[in-house]
Formats: structure tokens, C-alpha cells, sequence
């Protein structure tokens, strides 16, 4: 599903139809879902190309945060000054793209096949409202369907003096670099804990596998500059 | 440093030409001087501020030092005693402070509510039980937009001294719905349908948890209480739409909200006797009862 398509095209993945008709210099975008129909688009005067791929999960039922926490199944546990490489899950949105004629994109649709939650980290004044999903931690490459979740490579590094229990994993969307293949998307993070109640958490630029493509991401099609790419979690791991 | 002191080390000029060049001077020195500070606030507050109290900062700052420069300054250049003006001054700022002291009390307020913030441009609040949306801050008086579309305009002295409930100042907000169910009804079921329900809406927050238990055995029904915390932008809508999911799911399972109710115990039994009622084509509907 994840490619560049040109106008006149039709897709069908899992009861989603994507057709996007030409009409004159006009292209009309439909997505049904389940045979109903869900968005409709008239785009006036465009005959650029339709990208569909993976975007930042963090965008969907509306535009509420940008940061996605993921919840551990069962913690992990990292002794002082050790480093070590996890692998989790992260649900996947899908961003419908349109190229203009000097090659920029804008989004025209976004939506989802998972499940979409939202929690409150830290406290009700400071804290912040994040994307939730629940994630097992894997310490091997976990199996995932790519239309689904995604897997985060997430290096772990305990810089403090004690045992540390990591729970969860706090990311900021405007960091997010999703890589895609054929049959998997990734992101590779880092987290660095500092104390029992301070970590911080970053992507890396890198993909998981060189065979991945880069993704074009909401935040980056947005082109605005981010006032910080990092996730500060100060209300505890 | 006041204006004596200054005016020792400024050479009183006897030549008007000369006081006028050295006042020009003077002027376009200050000038230069205020708008390099305002530029210079502009940029590093800019982030921090909001435009409107930025341009009233920015204003109040530039205006001030071109005033400090006219007393300190030119006045002495020009051989004017500020101690008389100090006197005058003195009158004056008494005869205004008597009648403007409810526009100085809103100004103060103002400025105390701009340190404080409480509210912000777009916050839903009930100031003074006025509940709206705020959609200005001056310097004297709050704008609020009232839930049915009326401008309402609150002097600041009583958005400050007032009660303000700011509903989303916190992120998060819970909301309760009470669900009462027939006795008859299982309450282990209700619940298990109510929290699938929570579950599957995106705006219920995980964390903190949604509560759902059987609160009290009441008259007519087993009340049970569901409370939800949702983003305090979106518990409204939530609110309005997640009581008829439930009731009707509810329905759907065979548990049904009942109506008030009370039996009726009588000392001796009644005599009653079944009659027919006929109905429109005049045949006759058997069995009736009627006391």
C-alpha cells in the first residue's frame, strides 16, 4: 500500500478502497471503508502524484499532542551505567500525500486501522496528554503487520547510579523519523535515563534497515521548525 | 539620580540656539536609545509574551524613557526648575488619582492578572458566574464571549477580585453519569458492557483510569456511577455522546433503565371482575381486567 501512485488509481487493503478519478485538470480523492464512504476531496487544478505511507501516530481522531507514550506490558529492568537495545510496537497512521508541481507534499488524509487512545502523563498542570498504545517488549525484531504497528529499535541507556524499572517510553512526534520496507516500518530511538523520574528520548536518523525507505512525515511536510525533537519524561519511567 | 544631580553635570546653556541644538540632540539620542530597547524586548519577548501585552510593553517602555529623558534632561538644558513641576505634579496626580481610581484599580488588576494568568485568550471560564469563552485581555477589562453569543466586557478589578473558574486549565477533566438498572438486571454485566464501551472511546483517558461500580442500591433502581476523565478540550462533546451509547447498549443486552416504581401491598384482596372492551369493528377484545 505504502508507494507513489499516479491519477487514475484504485487501491483495496483491508475494506479500504482508495480511488482517486480524474476529471479535467481536477482529480477527485474518495476513501470508503467497509463500502461507506468516508472522505471525499475535490482537488482543484492538480495533477500531482499521490503518495501514501506511514505517518506519525499521533494525528488522529484529531490533532491533540504530539507525543506518543508507550506502555510496557511487563517493565524492564536496566542495571546502573548499562546500555541495551529493546524492541517495541507503535500503532500506525496513514498519511495520504499530494505532490505539487515543485515536488512539495501536502496531506490530504490521514487515518488508521488501530486502535486510538489517549492518556494523561504526569500531573493534571504540567503534564501532558499523550497517544497511548501498550506494547510487549520484545529483545528480538517483533513480527508486525505493517498496516498495524510498526516496531520501535529503542536503546536504553541507564546514566544513573541505580537499578532503573522502565514502564513506559514517552516520544515526540516532531523527532519521529518512520522507515518503511515491503512487509515492516520502523523507528529507532533512544531513551537516556538520567534518574528515577527524568529520562529523555530521542529518534536517531538512521533507519533500522538500510533496505527502508524514509517516510514523509506529517510534522516534516508541515515545514515549520520544531521547537524541541526530544520527549522529557519527568514524571517517571 | 534626580533631576538636581543630573543637572550638575549638564552646563546651562544661555544661548537659545544652542539650547535648541543640544535639546534636538537630546531627542533624537533618546529616540535612538527607546527604540533600540524596544527592539530589543520586541526580540526576546516575543516568544515569551503575548503581541498585544508585547505592544503595550513595548509602548509603555519607549514612552517612559523619552518622558525620563524630557525631565532628566532637556529641562535642565532649557533652565526649567522640575521642583515646581514636582509641586504641580504633585496637585495634578492627586486631582487624577480621585477621578480615575477605578480606571487605575482595572489597570493595576490588569497588570496583576497579566502576571498572575489565570485565564488565556480562548480559555472556556466562569468569571463572576459569567460563563463564556475569553476572547480579549486588555489593560482595563476582560472580553468574554457567553456560551449563547453575547459580548459581555468585565472591568478587570472584578475578574480579579472575583471567583474564576477556568475549565481547562488542567488538561485533563472527569465527568459522572449515574445509570441506574433494574434489580432484576445483572450489575456485573452492566458494568462489563460500560467499561468495553470507555474502552473503545478514543477520548476516554487510560490514565486516570475511568471508575465504573454499583454506588447505591436505590428506590427503584441499582444505581451505578461511571466517571470519566477526558482532554479537558474534548470532555464536552464526550459527555454529550457516551450516556445514549450506553443506554442503548444497554438496551441491547437486555438491561433496561427503569422507571420509578412502588408495589402496592393492600390489607384485604380486591374484587375484581374481567369484562370485554370491543374495538373497531365491534368484536369483542376477551379479557380485560378492571377493578
Amino acid at each position: 500500500m505504502f508507494d507513489i501512485y499516479q491519477p487514475p488509481f484504485t487501491i483495496e487493503t483491508e475494506d479500504t478502497v482508495i480511488t482517486v478519478e480524474k476529471h479535467g485538470d481536477d482529480l477527485i480523492y474518495k476513501r470508503m471503508f467497509h463500502g461507506e464512504e468516508e472522505t471525499e476531496l475535490l482537488l482543484l487544478n492538480n495533477d500531482g502524484d499521490i503518495l501514501i505511507n506511514p505517518i506519525e501516530p499521533v494525528n488522529l481522531p484529531k490533532k491533540l499532542t504530539s507525543f506518543l507514550l508507550v506502555d510496557f506490558k511487563r517493565p524492564a529492568l536496566i542495571r546502573p551505567g548499562d546500555r541495551k537495545k529493546i524492541y517495541l510496537t507503535f500503532p500506525v497512521e496513514i498519511g495520504v500525500f499530494i505532490s505539487d508541481k515543485s515536488g512539495n507534499h501536502e496531506v490530504i488524509d490521514t487515518f488508521t486501522y488501530s486502535k486510538i487512545k489517549f492518556t494523561l502523563y504526569g500531573s493534571h498542570n504540567q503534564g501532558l496528554i499523550c497517544r497511548y498504545w501498550e506494547s510487549d517488549v520484545f529483545t528480538e525484531l517483533p513480527q508486525t503487520d505493517i498496516l498495524y504497528e510498526g516496531y520501535i529499535e529503542l536503546d536504553i541507556i541507564n546514566d544513573s547510579s541505580h537499578m532503573m524499572e522502565v514502564t513506559k517510553a514517552v516520544l515526540n512526534a516532531y523527532g519521529m523519523k518512520i522507515y518503511y520496507g515491503d512487509k515492516r516500518l520502523g523507528m529507532k530511538a533512544s531513551m537516556r535515563i538520567i534518574n528515577k523520574l527524568l529520562a529523555e528520548t530521542d529518534f536517531s536518523t538512521y533507519p533500522t534497515t538500510s533496505r527502508f525507505k524514509r517516510s514523509m512525515e506529517l510534522y516534516t511536510s508541515r515545514k515549520f521548525m520544531p521547537i524541541g525533537t526530544k520527549g522529557i519524561m519527568e514524571f517517571g519511567l | 539620580m534626580n533631576s538636581t544631580a543630573i543637572t550638575k553635570y549638564i552646563p546651562a546653556l544661555s544661548d537659545p540656539f544652542l539650547q535648541i541644538i543640544t535639546v534636538i540632540i537630546i531627542l533624537f539620542l533618546t529616540i535612538v536609545i527607546g527604540k533600540a530597547i524596544t527592539i530589543y524586548l520586541q526580540r526576546s519577548l516575543k516568544d515569551k509574551m503575548d503581541k498585544e501585552h508585547l505592544n503595550i510593553l513595548l509602548k509603555v517602555t519607549y514612552y517612559g524613557i523619552i518622558f525620563a529623558s524630557v525631565i532628566g534632561f532637556i529641562f535642565p538644558v532649557l533652565q526649567i526648575d522640575t521642583s515646581s513641576l514636582l509641586v504641580a505634579g504633585g496637585v495634578l496626580g492627586i486631582i487624577l488619582g480621585f477621578a480615575s481610581q477605578s480606571i487605575v484599580g482595572n489597570l493595576i488588576s490588569g497588570i496583576f492578572l497579566m502576571i498572575e494568568r489565570p485565564i488565556k485568550i480562548g480559555d472556556t471560564v466562569n468569571i463572576d458566574n459569567n460563563l463564556g469563552f475569553v476572547e480579549d485581555i486588555n489593560l482595563i477589562s476582560t472580553i468574554i464571549r457567553t456560551f449563547d453569543g453575547l459580548y459581555m466586557r468585565l472591568p478587570n478589578e472584578t475578574v480579579f477580585t472575583t471567583n474564576i473558574t477556568n475549565y481547562v486549565a488542567n488538561l485533563g477533566r472527569r465527568f459522572e453519569y449515574v445509570i441506574g438498572i433494574r434489580y432484576s438486571d445483572d450489575a456485573d454485566k452492566a458494568i462489563k458492557i460500560i467499561q468495553d464501551i470507555i474502552d473503545k472511546q478514543p477520548f476516554a483517558l487510560v490514565e486516570p483510569a475511568p471508575m465504573v461500580f454499583v454506588d447505591n442500591l436505590g428506590d427503584n433502581s441499582v444505581n451505578i456511577i461511571v466517571r470519566i476523565w477526558a482532554p479537558a478540550t474534548e470532555w464536552y462533546d464526550m459527555k454529550k455522546e457516551l450516556l445514549w451509547v450506553i443506554k442503548k447498549t444497554l438496551e441491547k443486552n437486555g438491561i433496561e433503565v427503569p422507571f420509578p416504581q412502588r408495589t402496592l401491598w393492600f390489607a384485604n384482596e380486591l374484587n375484581t371482575k374481567k369484562t370485554n372492551t370491543y374495538n373497531d369493528d365491534n368484536r369483542i377484545v376477551p379479557g380485560t381486567d378492571r377493578t
